[in-house]
């Protein structure tokens, strides 16, 4: 039975990562899923708002979720940006906790916003809203038991009061999901680390030692790629390689995959439409 | 002889703009040792906790460290005391912006005010407008684009063009956003005057 979801792309999805956003919407075509996306959606406020503007910082994805209740009638959100995922979350927690703060943020969006919307990250959308059996059921290019660390970061599952992960120190969801689609998860340390996230932007000696160090273990422990759910997560862990390599002459590359796109691999999505060219460290060696 | 600055409203305003009593920290540094920017910073999250409890703006506003707080929420979620501390580190990011304490070399401050205006001008954060006007504010970083920027553009990773959100939506919203919190700040302003043997909490009184 198709299930349809409203869908809120976020800014790199539409900017850095146009590969995100192609093989999200392709693997979830083939998963019987429609994707409705908000129209004329605006920024969620991302890391700036919420330390410059607190109430515009809650009040922007609020005013995306009424959207979403109100005129597109729906009660679920594909946030596949881990980044977005956590403003949509933590806005719809606070209106929730502070009749204040929901009446602060009534005035600024024009409208209440009754709660009715469920918002799911990436893993969510193919764990829950696609389910485990469906998806295995759909796979018709399994991974012959690629090994697989996949990489939670920050706010898939911080803070667990906001995201209601059962386990934000060592969650397992992502691994049911690529064993499912026939790749072997590893068990590894830095599943939940900071990779420097938008200090790329201005402190890239911070965001080398910090991505050095979660893909040095995660080649430890097994890994032949990483898996990711956040755009900025993927940039940082496969852009700072090139860079790294330019002081650590001797560092081995490894490949840093969207799950999207080891989904959308498994059940019979195109290379070209998945975008698998745009990794700057090759991934075709471990897809092939 | 050194002075520091001090205001006994610091912990006080930091609560009332996040809803966190600072005062629960008791020090057991679970927060610093999880946080993985602590190493880049002379102060690490318990000691910033340790001077809003003790309104030492010196030590929490002169070091980069709030800067360099990516929101990880690894503190605020190993907190015994269940303190929101990642959200102490965004309230005192607010302070320092208002009050003029940002110090010198902390891009990141002015890279977040560039983030903020690129999606209020455009509904949507630009992402190649920034690299640009932060470029054009800090010439020096250009080299760090140059070797990674060409690469992501051979790959097609960089969409040079924007598509506009809602822009009058997002005009409207950042304007009712802004008046609502200046009108708080006044209130927040007359109650602290009305009350004895305060000070306002930038300005704070020598020791």
């Amino acid at each position: 039975m198709s299930k349809t979801l409203a869908y809120y792309p976020g800014c790199s999805l539409h900017g850095t990562s146009g590969e995100f956003d192609a093989s999200f919407r392709a693997s979830a075509r083939k998963l019987d899923l429609t994707l409705l996306e908000i129209p004329g959606w605006e920024c969620c406020g991302n890391t700036a708002a919420h330390s410059i503007n607190r109430l515009l910082a809650t009040a922007l994805p609020v005013n995306e979720l009424a959207k979403v209740e109100q005129d597109m009638k729906l009660d679920a959100v594909a946030v596949p940006c881990a980044a977005c995922f956590s403003r949509f979350k933590t806005g719809a927690h606070e209106v929730a906790e502070s009749a204040e703060t929901a009446a602060d943020v009534r005035a600024v969006v024009g409208r209440p916003y009754d709660g009715g919307v469920s918002v799911q990250n990436l893993v969510d959308v193919y764990h829950d809203a696609v389910g485990l059996e469906e998806l295995a059921a759909k796979v018709t290019k399994p991974f012959g038991g690629l090994k697989i660390a996949c990489y939670y970061g920050c706010l898939l599952t911080r803070p667990p009061k906001v995201t209601l992960a059962e386990d934000p120190e060592y969650p397992t969801h992502m691994d049911a999901v690529v064993k499912a689609i026939g790749c072997e998860p590893v068990d590894w340390n830095y599943k939940t680390d900071c990779c420097g996230a938008s200090l790329a932007l201005t402190e890239q000696g911070i965001v080398d030692d910090l991505v050095a160090r979660i893909l040095n273990d995660a080649k430890a422990c097994g890994a032949d790629a990483v898996a990711v759910a956040c755009p900025l997560c993927q940039v940082n862990l496969d852009g700072r390689q090139s860079e790294i390599l330019r002081t650590q002459k001797d560092w081995q590359t490894i490949p840093v995959i969207f799950l999207s796109q080891l989904v959308g691999r498994a059940v019979g999505v195109s290379d070209k439409e998945l975008g698998l060219k745009k990794h700057l460290v090759d991934v075709m060696a471990v897809m092939a | 002889m050194t002075t520091c600055t001090i205001s006994p409203l610091l912990a006080e305003n930091v609560g009332t703009g996040c809803g966190e009593n600072a005062y629960k920290c008791y020090q057991c540094k679970r927060c610093t040792s999880g946080c993985p920017v602590a190493p880049y910073a002379e102060m690490h999250p318990a000691m910033i906790m340790r001077a809003v409890q003790l309104g030492q703006l010196d030590l929490v506003f002169d070091d980069k460290f709030i800067w360099l707080c990516t929101g990880c929420e690894t503190c605020t979620t190993r907190c015994p005391q269940g303190i929101d501390i990642a959200a102490v580190m965004d309230e005192l990011k607010i302070i320092a912006r208002r009050d003029g304490r940002i110090p010198a070399g902390t891009p990141s401050a002015a890279m977040l005010k560039l983030n903020y205006d690129s999606f209020v001008r455009w509904g949507r954060m630009w992402e190649v407008e920034l690299i640009a006007r932060d470029v054009l504010k800090r010439p020096k970083s250009v080299t760090s684009w140059l070797s990674l920027g060409p690469k992501m553009m051979l790959k097609g990773k960089i969409n040079p063009t924007i598509k506009r959100g809602d822009t009058l939506a997002m005009k409207r919203m950042v304007q009712t956003a802004e008046s609502i919190t200046r009108a708080k700040m006044v209130r927040q302003a007359d109650a602290a005057d009305a009350a004895p043997d305060a000070s306002p909490a930038g300005a704070g009184g020598e020791s």
